[in-house]
């Protein structure tokens, strides 16, 4: 149940992010209506919950709600990768890198390193 | 008292000289990460138990202990309910045995508590921004820096960006995701929280800022070489390569190009894995380490408690 909200919520955040202008709770319903069958509750339901998490805001119009999305999901993809270099250093425990950070000069070191034992079987 | 002092004495020793031993010893750990991490854990383990003991041993008497635990039971309830019997160096001791595993379980419970619930956000916004593959076994996301990550716990998931896809060969990324498949079958979180917790618990004592630091390294030498169990080295060395340039600067700390050097030298230039010598003895080590506190802490008792004893059979 809980995983099959939220890939609704995935669903309708893309729908919304590709749209890239306002719609009401109706223009998402017929919008996901040529793929699935759903409720007109249930994408009221989830698109609440996503204006509750501050993904989505909100202003009325008529007697119903139109919703935007808050920022870009290139913006949110940002924000996300960020947080998690940045919680690479302090926090080993939360996610584990392949790869720590390296200033450029250090990265140089590593392709001269690679230089030194080109791999077998692929032009480096 | 004695065993008290000694084990002041090795808590102390140990908890400076240590880390300057594993440091001479690096080369040596590079050969065998996974032994490496257990001694490492088995020094932190080590000093905080004779800490422990060192303070009980001298809170607690050592002909008390020989007396059996009824009567130890009672003279701490004594020294605990009016005071009586209660010297200075129990008054000292004693909370000193009660605070430093208290400090050191709430810690590791606050890594484990805060890893949760950013991983638990983490997770539900990759959920939202990120489509699962299932040919790869990860989440893809779509970005351009070059990065591989992997987010464990329960719902264990393994990451990786477009930019890292466009620029790995095929058995590149297979080989990436490897290495991070070994962080989570191994989890590897849990051993860092520990390092973590105890690095925290107790700042400024070389041994466990040290041992966080070649933990968190030697676990990358580890997934590496569990990776290369199945994947050419050279495709380790090169997705290294591959991922550490490209990178854009505002995001680099450099915190790991030493550590990343090492593993490209490694993987192109194995060295031998250690002699059944060495290994035995790196495992005769970690046995000394996690038994020998508990060993010296239970020495006057043991010939308190023979002396008692055997005085009553000398009487019968």
């Amino acid at each position: 149940m809980i995983r099959g909200l939220g890939e609704l919520e995935s669903t309708i955040m893309d729908w919304l992010w590709a749209r890239r202008r306002p719609a009401s709770v109706r223009d998402v319903l017929e919008g996901l209506r040529q793929e699935r069958v759903i409720a007109y509750t249930t994408v009221m339901t989830v698109m609440d919950n996503l204006h509750t998490k501050g993904l989505l805001k909100r202003r009325p119009v008529g007697r119903a709600y139109v919703y935007e999305t808050v920022a870009s999901k290139e913006a949110y993809t940002a924000g996300l990768m960020r947080r998690a270099l940045a919680g690479s250093g302090n926090q080993a425990a939360t996610l584990v890198h392949f790869l720590e950070q390296l200033t450029p000069e250090e990265a140089a070191a590593l392709e001269a390193a690679l230089q030194v034992f080109p791999p077998r079987g692929r032009p480096a | 008292m004695i065993a008290g002092i000694v084990l002041a004495l090795y808590t102390i020793v140990a908890a400076i000289w240590l880390p300057e031993l594993g440091r001479r010893a690096a080369r040596w750990a590079e050969r065998a990460p996974r032994l490496a991490i257990m001694l490492w854990q088995a020094a932190g383990v080590s000093v905080v138990a004779s800490a422990v003991l060192a303070a009980l041993a001298f809170a607690v008497p050592a002909d008390v202990v020989g007396h059996g635990l009824a009567e130890l039971f009672a003279i701490c309830a004594d020294m605990l309910s009016d005071g009586s019997g209660l010297t200075w160096t129990s008054a000292v001791a004693l909370p000193i045995a009660v605070l430093v595993p208290a400090r050191a379980a709430y810690c590791g419970a606050a890594v484990l508590l805060r890893a949760h619930v950013e991983r638990r956000e983490h997770a539900a916004m990759l959920g939202l921004l990120g489509r699962h593959d299932t040919d790869l076994g990860a989440v893809v996301i779509d970005y351009d820096e070059r990065l591989a990550y992997c987010v464990p716990g329960r719902h264990a998931q393994m990451v990786i960006t477009t930019g890292a896809l466009h620029t790995l060969a095929p058995e590149q990324v297979t080989a990436v995701l490897e290495h991070e498949r070994a962080h989570l079958r191994g989890r590897h979180h849990l051993v860092l929280a520990g390092a973590e917790a105890l690095a925290r618990a107790f700042p400024g004592v070389p041994l466990f800022e040290r041992a966080r630091t070649e933990i968190t390294r030697l676990i990358e030498l580890l997934a590496d070489d569990v990776a290369a169990r199945r994947h050419p080295r050279a495709q380790i060395a090169a997705a290294l390569v591959r991922l550490a340039t490209g990178r854009a600067p505002a995001f680099t700390l450099g915190a790991g190009g030493e550590t990343a050097l090492t593993r490209v030298r490694r993987m192109l230039n194995p060295e031998a894995p250690l002699r059944r010598r060495e290994r035995l003895t790196g495992l005769a080590a970690v046995a000394v380490l996690l038994g020998g506190p508990a060993m010296v802490a239970l020495v006057p008792s043991v010939s308190s408690f023979l002396a008692h004893h055997c005085h009553s059979l000398f009487i019968l």
